[in-house]
């Protein structure tokens, strides 16, 4: 039986997760080609679409970082596949330089990119608002706000990008993503689109000569667009009164509850924009029409915002335009409550007060860690051992920047994909400090390794070690270059991260297990001895991703023979979630110890035992 | 309930998620107009795990003084939660423990149950705690806890549907050799609630 995803059955009503919705969209809309980065919270669609590609009628690809994605989609889509490309909003900014050229050139098969945005940076650096690239590039954007409009929207999107050439922007944030409701499915295309690939060189190959032709082409094309979305179902008016209120993305979510939760459902005029870009000007001209106030609603940048103020002046309408001015944050995510005040505001209502109780600050937290037997966890304890507080730690992203918390305290600076390695760099010859960069497996494949070349050519004074835990462990689990197994079969072509390290330039490398501290703690004892490009591979799987691919875990356990003051000192070095501490007695947690084996070789009071013996 | 929003709260590792999406599917099947929200990201195991379920609203959203409902499958996440329930709402929750690492290592306190229990009735109207796990053992499994509670809270009526739809979403949705541990646990839960 095939999933329910990919069937062909009209009118059922599944529950999905607003990412599963988005993969049956792609699949009613003909997406013949899928290729991607992971990352929170776009994951779960390339996740899905890797396990259903079995059954599936495309190709798909979890590709080395979100440039290489959308420049194989391009490719594909070029050549005439429906193509859908998927990667969280800061993953754009590494694939905006094709990105904005290919708004130029088109792409005849249809282009679809989903940007998951993340509005109160759950789990970002930043919380960038990625309607700005619909703008910077001229893409045609939509923004779905419930499980069923991401099934809709992804499946339109494409359509209109394989109608129009032009490649379109999906753009969701986590509430979005990670929403499960209601979808009924719609039915699946008898015949995939595709237009086979006609040599044109001056719409493909942008030499300036042909680029600005097809820059004024571009122009042409988004001004047809904005006609679309004039009459689009997707931008709908309702209501009627003296207040309007215009509503983009999640925000139209909290403005439906809200109205009901005021009593105010039909008593406002709305307008709901789900076609956001290009922003329908003649709809909206008409919309203000008797208006005495206007309310916009967007999360984080006031785009149609500050692009219905532009719109007013120009049509000569005088209207109190509430927004961004008023109450309401350029920052974090909307609320329905944040809505329902400012509703009230805009009525001359009095605020909402709420006698609920207060949150408790001073509660114990429960940090994010790094997970029993996570060898990240021996890596920077002995890293640490060796280079103390007198180092500084470049980190990166992955699961590893969970050390930045003492007592490990494995990261000083940050910035994004790949950058330990260059941003170290640059802190090395500018301070003159000794650096250790740390970065992961498939970061380093992602963007790190230009990053080391760099390093190299420049004789930079760093030592890298590169967290090599065989898999992309932060977003799932997901396969790299360098990978064995993968959630569905072996890897049959593995880059091995050595050879590459070497073929850099770089002659000071030493691949090993951190879980042997001996020879690790030589290593680095070694490593920080010499001067220049360094690196260090430590290598041992993900404990939780060997377990699921082995389906076993290991067959010992560590117990603490005695409490000791060695022990202790483990104890508080270590913070391994296996630990427990209970009356001045440490104890280790037989069902969360992975057997690592670690702290048995830093203090004797850890010994091991047969699991369950 | 016509409409309402619940608010569930735990630990990783606890089926947290795995209780919202059965309670959504029942909801579903009921014919209720339901929607569901969770955040993953940087919820690693151990982590606080925070997801809701909505009906008759279109944002999967909860914040502050908004649930009519808190969920809890661990002790000190209830009393982190309880910010979340509007006055005069209802807590079910478990009354056992699963220490943070900070508590582990003996560094800071963990509250008992009096004192969540004192501060959960000073904001809902009805308050039931129940030993989860224990009664999950008893049912068979420990990893059955989550159904234990959505046992309790629907025997309480805390949730927008009846005990039989519980038990047949538990049918369904459930691995079948799970379904009699499970059953067994919302039979349990349900005795707690009813005392």
């Amino acid at each position: 039986m095939p999933s329910p995803l990919l069937a062909d059955t009209p009118g059922e009503t599944l529950l999905l997760l607003g990412n599963e919705a988005i993969v049956r969209g792609a699949v009613e809309g003909g997406v013949g080609f899928v290729s991607c980065y992971p990352g929170t919270p776009s994951s779960e669609v390339p996740d899905t679409f890797f396990r259903l590609s079995s059954e599936g009628d495309y190709h798909f690809e979890y590709s080395t970082n979100e440039k290489v994605a959308l420049e194989v989609g391009a490719g594909a889509a070029i050549a005439g596949l429906p193509a859908l490309v998927t990667m969280k909003h800061v993953g754009v900014n590494v694939a905006a330089d094709p990105l904005l050229t290919l708004a130029y050139i088109t792409a005849p098969g249809g282009l679809v990119l989903l940007s998951a945005d993340d509005p109160g940076c759950h789990s970002s650096q930043n919380e960038q608002d990625n309607r700005h690239y619909a703008r910077l590039a001229g893409l045609p954007c939509f923004e779905p706000s419930t499980a069923q409009e991401c099934k809709d929207m992804a499946r339109d999107a494409l359509h209109l990008a394989t109608r129009t050439g032009q490649p379109v922007l999906l753009r969701t944030t986590t509430r979005v993503n990670h929403v499960r409701g209601p979808v009924r499915l719609g039915k699946l295309p008898q015949v995939k689109p595709s237009r086979p690939f006609s040599r044109d060189l001056q719409r493909f190959v942008p030499i300036p000569a042909h680029s600005r032709v097809q820059h004024v082409k571009l122009l042409d094309r988004l001004a047809a667009i904005r006609l679309e979305a004039e009459g689009s179902p997707w931008n709908k008016v309702s209501g009627s009164g003296g207040l309007g209120v215009i509503a983009s993305g999640v925000s139209r979510c909290y403005l439906h509850d809200a109205l009901i939760e005021e009593g105010l459902e039909g008593a406002v005029k709305v307008l709901e924009l789900g076609f956001t870009y290009p922003l329908p000007d003649g709809l909206i001209t008409n919309f203000v029409q008797g208006l005495e106030k206007l309310l916009i609603l967007e999360e984080l940048e006031p785009l149609v915002e500050e692009h219905v103020r532009a719109l007013l002046q120009r049509e000569g309408v005088s209207l109190t335009v509430l927004g961004k001015n008023g109450t309401l944050p350029c920052h974090g995510e909307y609320s329905t409550d944040m809505v329902r005040q400012a509703l009230r505001h805009a009525l001359g209502r009095q605020a909402r007060t709420s006698d609920h109780c207060p949150p408790d600050m001073d509660l114990a937290v429960r940090p994010p860690n790094l997970c029993a037997g996570c060898s990240h966890r021996a890596a920077f304890y002995t890293v640490r051992e060796v280079f103390g507080d007198d180092a500084v730690y470049s980190s990166d992203i992955g699961c590893y920047t969970l050390g930045l918390l003492p007592p490990l305290s494995a990261a000083d600076f940050l910035l994004c994909m790949g950058a330990s390695i260059s941003a170290g760099s640059g802190f090395a010859r500018a301070s003159g400090k000794t650096t250790v960069a740390f970065i992961g497996d498939s970061t380093f494949f992602h963007s790190g390794i230009t990053g080391l070349i760099n390093a190299f050519h420049n004789k930079h004074d760093i030592l890298t070690i590169i967290l090599d835990n065989r898999t992309t462990a932060m977003t799932g689990h997901q396969p790299h270059p360098g990978v064995e197994h993968t959630s569905i079969g072996p890897n049959e072509r593995i880059v091995e991260i050595e050879p590459l390290v070497r073929a850099c330039g770089v002659e000071q490398v030493q691949t090993l297990s951190p879980f042997n501290h001996k020879a690790a703690k030589k290593a680095l004892t070694e490593m920080k001895a010499l001067p220049g490009t360094r690196v260090i591979i430590f290598r041992a799987p993900c404990v939780i991703h060997d377990r699921r691919v082995s389906g076993k875990g290991k067959p010992q356990t560590a117990v603490v023979s005695k409490t000791t003051e060695g022990c202790l000192d483990v104890l508080s070095a270590l913070a391994c979630p296996a630990f427990l501490k209970e009356g001045g007695q440490v104890r280790v947690d037989e069902e969360l110890c992975s057997g690592c084996m670690f702290c048995p070789q830093l203090d004797k009071s850890f010994t091991a035992k047969k699991r369950g013996a | 309930m016509q409409r309402g929003r619940i608010f569930l709260t735990g630990v990783g590792g606890q089926g947290t998620l795995t209780a919202t999406k059965l309670v959504s599917l029942t909801a579903l099947d009921e014919g209720l107009p339901v929607v569901s929200g969770e955040i993953h990201g940087m919820a690693q195991r151990g982590g606080v795990v925070e997801s809701t379920v909505l009906i008759g609203y279109l944002s999967p959203r909860i914040t502050h003084g908004e649930a009519d409902v808190v969920l809890g499958f661990e002790l000190l996440e209830t009393l982190r939660a309880l910010c979340y329930l509007k006055p005069g709402g209802h807590v079910v929750a478990n009354s056992e423990a699963l220490p943070p690492l900070s508590v582990a290592v003996g560094k800071v306190p963990y509250p008992d149950l009096d004192e969540v229990r004192d501060k959960a009735l000073s904001v809902a109207s009805k308050v039931l705690f129940l030993p989860a796990r224990t009664l999950a053992e008893q049912a068979g499994a420990a990893q059955s806890a989550n159904t234990v509670l959505l046992g309790a809270a629907c025997a309480a009526k805390a949730l927008p549907f009846g005990m039989e739809a519980l038990e047949r979403s538990v049918r369904k949705y459930l691995k079948p050799t799970l379904t009699e541990v499970n059953l067994k646990a919302l039979a349990l839960g349900a005795k707690a609630a009813h005392g």
